[in-house]
């Protein structure tokens, strides 16, 4: 047996909802008397009772990332907070072994009136570290948040982005052995995002176990090891992430995959990928000879397969493939319209390839997003992040701008302007 | 892990079988019972006292013009307005002592109560945040609330002391009980802060009753008349306030008071720490659902 970092047995949370909760006396008081007058009540109030946790038990050995997953309501908050010590299981128990640090909201406790550098002290403490750790941490802290500049500014005058990556940055120091994270990584940009989870996988090579409760996949399939599938407060699979996730989309999708939408297109598609009329069910990156890629080396050429799901018969549907550098810049779009490729409008499921021209972009982290428009880029019927990849170049990178091409260069017969013909244009493939 | 692992436990046991590291091990349940009064996680979280005490000191006189000087002109615009129409117009005696002092030594204990259970009352639902989200003895956000007056206590204390001289009162022997009657308030303000600051997340009620029980209290304490203006036979019933027997305390301490009320200065002593351990008890019972309900 290795070492346990969480042993839960037979957890149980239950909660009161709706009328029974009593905030003010005078509230209690017509209460009361209510449930004298209708015995009625007393049947109804049971039904109020819910159970977020329902009978759970589990093992977490030390080292292990564990990914939590569900729906809205599934438990998986309520299993962080009682695990955090937040709040208490209503039966059952938890044994934890280790130093606990649990981020379940970042920048919690921060207070807007002070400066930057206060608060790093504050949240340091409030996250439970002793005023010397937070003095040993402080300068890795504020390099980290990339905010030297405004440490002695108050709070209240940071951007939203300034104030999360100081909390964040106070947070990833906590050095914890068991770090209990909730949706925190789904804060700041992209780039930041991708710092966030290199900490992470730092913290996993001390040792530390984590437990994240996300709803991204993809950062779920990149960061765990294992996966708890909740629902209902119980849990309905245990295993690695490429044999829970498929049974949790399944679940969602009835059948098809799930992959996250930008955030730009969920107002005006909604939360739901089962309810628009074309879902993205599957999305490959490969290299030109087929094998799945993560990594692209510069001027490589990649094949994009997307497999999707047609709800709607929509005529002229007109596939876009944008590549979406970490820092949010859209930097190149290749369309179906565009390109003179007609989409068929037969419903159910489909499934089409993209050959790529050999990629200019400079090495950084792109997103695919794969995004259903009509012909006319007016109407939008679906749009999902399907994957992203990284592009590499031992030279070109942000300085260079967003992609690279060679020009043609020339020397000139002399300095005169009136005496120049014009070179001829010969085009070279790179 | 660089650091040394801090152990904030609920319950520590014995190390499992197996599980051969020595690392803090946490028990989290359910707890029982009524009279479960384990103070350790609070101890080990002083740091964060420190921190909460020293965010209210640097907030509150944030953005202001004249800064702190605002702990010092409470207190001493009231005992002005007191001398004025209780002192000069009600000729309410005090004790053969300038009127003036006598009401400031009054003030000086009771305006450090007020101001604790006032902030402290709301102490639990303006943090709410911090209960819903983050692990901590909450215990340490109404704790926080009594200690951080003491500052302005200390200042009001300067100006005691520039009265002391200005008026030649010179204090006996007695002065040296003074450190026991601090002692004794931040008792008394710390047993009805826990009170009332828990019962607040539950009834909010009780915010809009503090203030009301403010003025209610400060009329039912000794402040602007002297204990002697009771008549004797109420002075049990009366002394069960626990602010009498503080502020009686402080006069004798500093104003050299003659005889002081050795009965009331007792039951008011019984009275605070009944107050603080009821308190400690019933925050303790009703902390385990805070973050559920606030």
């Amino acid at each position: 047996m290795s070492d346990l970092a969480i042993r839960a047995l037979q957890l149980a949370k239950q909660y009161k909802i709706g009328e029974a909760q009593h905030n003010t006396l005078r509230d209690q008081i017509t209460a009361g008397v209510k449930s004298l007058l209708k015995r009625s009540e007393e049947k109804k109030r049971r039904k109020d009772i819910f159970w977020a946790l329902d009978d759970v038990s589990f093992e977490i050995k030390t080292g292990e990332m564990v990914g939590i997953i569900g729906h809205n309501g599934a438990g998986k908050s309520t299993l962080l907070k009682v695990l955090s010590r937040i709040t208490e299981p209503t039966q059952g128990r938890a044994e934890i072994h280790g130093r606990v640090g649990s981020l379940l909201e970042v920048g919690t406790g921060f207070h807007f009136e002070l400066t930057g550098r206060e608060n790093v002290y504050l949240y340091g403490a409030i996250l439970g570290m002793t005023k010397a750790e937070i003095e040993r941490k402080f300068k890795k802290i504020v390099e980290f948040s990339e905010i030297e500049q405004f440490l002695d500014t108050a709070v209240k005058h940071y951007s939203s982005g300034m104030y999360v990556r100081l909390a964040f940055a106070v947070a990833a120091h906590l050095d914890p052995e068991i770090l209990l994270i909730d949706e925190v990584l789904s804060v700041g940009d992209l780039a930041f995002q991708r710092k966030c989870m290199e900490q992470a996988r730092s913290l996993r090579e001390s040792d530390a176990t984590v437990i994240v409760v996300s709803h991204n996949m993809f950062s779920i399939k990149a960061m765990c090891d294992r996966v708890l599938y909740f629902s209902h407060g119980k849990i309905l699979a245990d295993g690695p992430p490429n044999e829970v996730i498929p049974l949790y989309e399944k679940d969602i999708l009835g059948g098809a995959g799930a992959l996250d939408t930008p955030r730009w297109a969920e107002a005006k598609l909604g939360n739901d990928p089962a309810q628009r009329p074309v879902v993205i069910t599957d999305m490959r990156i490969l290299d030109e000879a087929g094998a799945p890629r993560t990594v692209l080396d510069f001027g490589e050429r990649a094949r994009v397969r997307v497999k999707y799901e047609m709800r709607q018969s929509i005529k002229n549907l007109n596939f876009v493939i944008a590549l979406i550098r970490s820092d949010g810049v859209a930097c190149c779009n290749y369309s179906a319209e565009l390109d003179g490729f007609k989409i068929c409008d037969k419903l159910g499921e489909g499934a089409f390839e993209v050959l790529m021209p050999p990629i200019k972009l400079v090495a950084d982290l792109y997103s695919i997003h794969v995004i259903a428009w009509d012909e006319k880029f007016q109407q939008l019927y679906g749009a999902q992040i399907g994957g992203s990849f990284h592009v590499r170049h031992k030279l070109f990178n942000g300085h260079f701008g967003v992609f690279h091409e060679s020009a043609e260069w020339s020397y000139l017969k002399s300095a005169d302007e009136k005496n120049q013909t014009i070179p001829s244009i010969k085009v070279k493939p790179n | 892990m660089g650091t040394p692992a801090k152990p904030a436990p609920v319950e520590t046991t014995m190390p499992l079988r197996g599980n051969s590291r020595t690392r803090p091990m946490a028990v989290v349940q359910a707890s029982k019972g009524w009279l479960r009064l384990d103070l350790r996680p609070v101890w080990e979280y002083h740091g964060l006292l420190y921190f909460l005490v020293w965010r209210d000191i640097k907030v509150r006189y944030k953005q202001t013009v004249i800064g702190a000087a605002w702990a010092i002109c409470q207190p001493l615009l009231t005992m002005m307005i007191f001398a004025v129409i209780f002192g000069r117009f009600a000729k309410i005696p005090s004790d053969n002592v300038p009127y003036p002092i006598f009401a400031f030594a009054g003030l000086l204990p009771w305006t450090y109560f007020s101001q604790s259970i006032t902030r402290s009352g709301a102490s639990l639902v303006s943090d709410a945040n911090l209960i819903r989200k983050i692990y901590f003895p909450r215990l340490i956000i109404p704790a926080s609330a009594v200690v951080a007056p003491l500052v302005d206590f200390a200042f009001s204390f300067l100006i005691l002391l520039v009265m002391m001289a200005w008026y030649r009162v010179t204090p006996k022997w007695a002065v040296a009980t003074l450190p026991l009657f601090v002692f004794l308030v931040v008792c008394a303000a710390l047993g009805a802060s826990l009170w009332l600051s828990a019962l607040n997340v539950r009834y909010r009620d009780v915010g809009h009753a503090i203030p009301f029980l403010v003025q209610f209290w400060m009329y039912a304490s000794p402040i602007v008349y002297p204990l002697s203006l009771i008549p004797k036979r109420w002075h049990v019933l009366y002394s069960l306030n626990p602010m009498v027997a503080v502020v009686e305390g402080f006069r004798w301490g500093l104003l050299g008071k003659e005889s002081p009320e050795f009965a009331s200065i007792l039951i008011g002593s019984a009275v605070s720490l009944i107050l603080l351990i009821t308190g400690l008890v019933f925050f303790k019972r009703m902390e385990r659902t805070f973050a559920d309900i606030v």
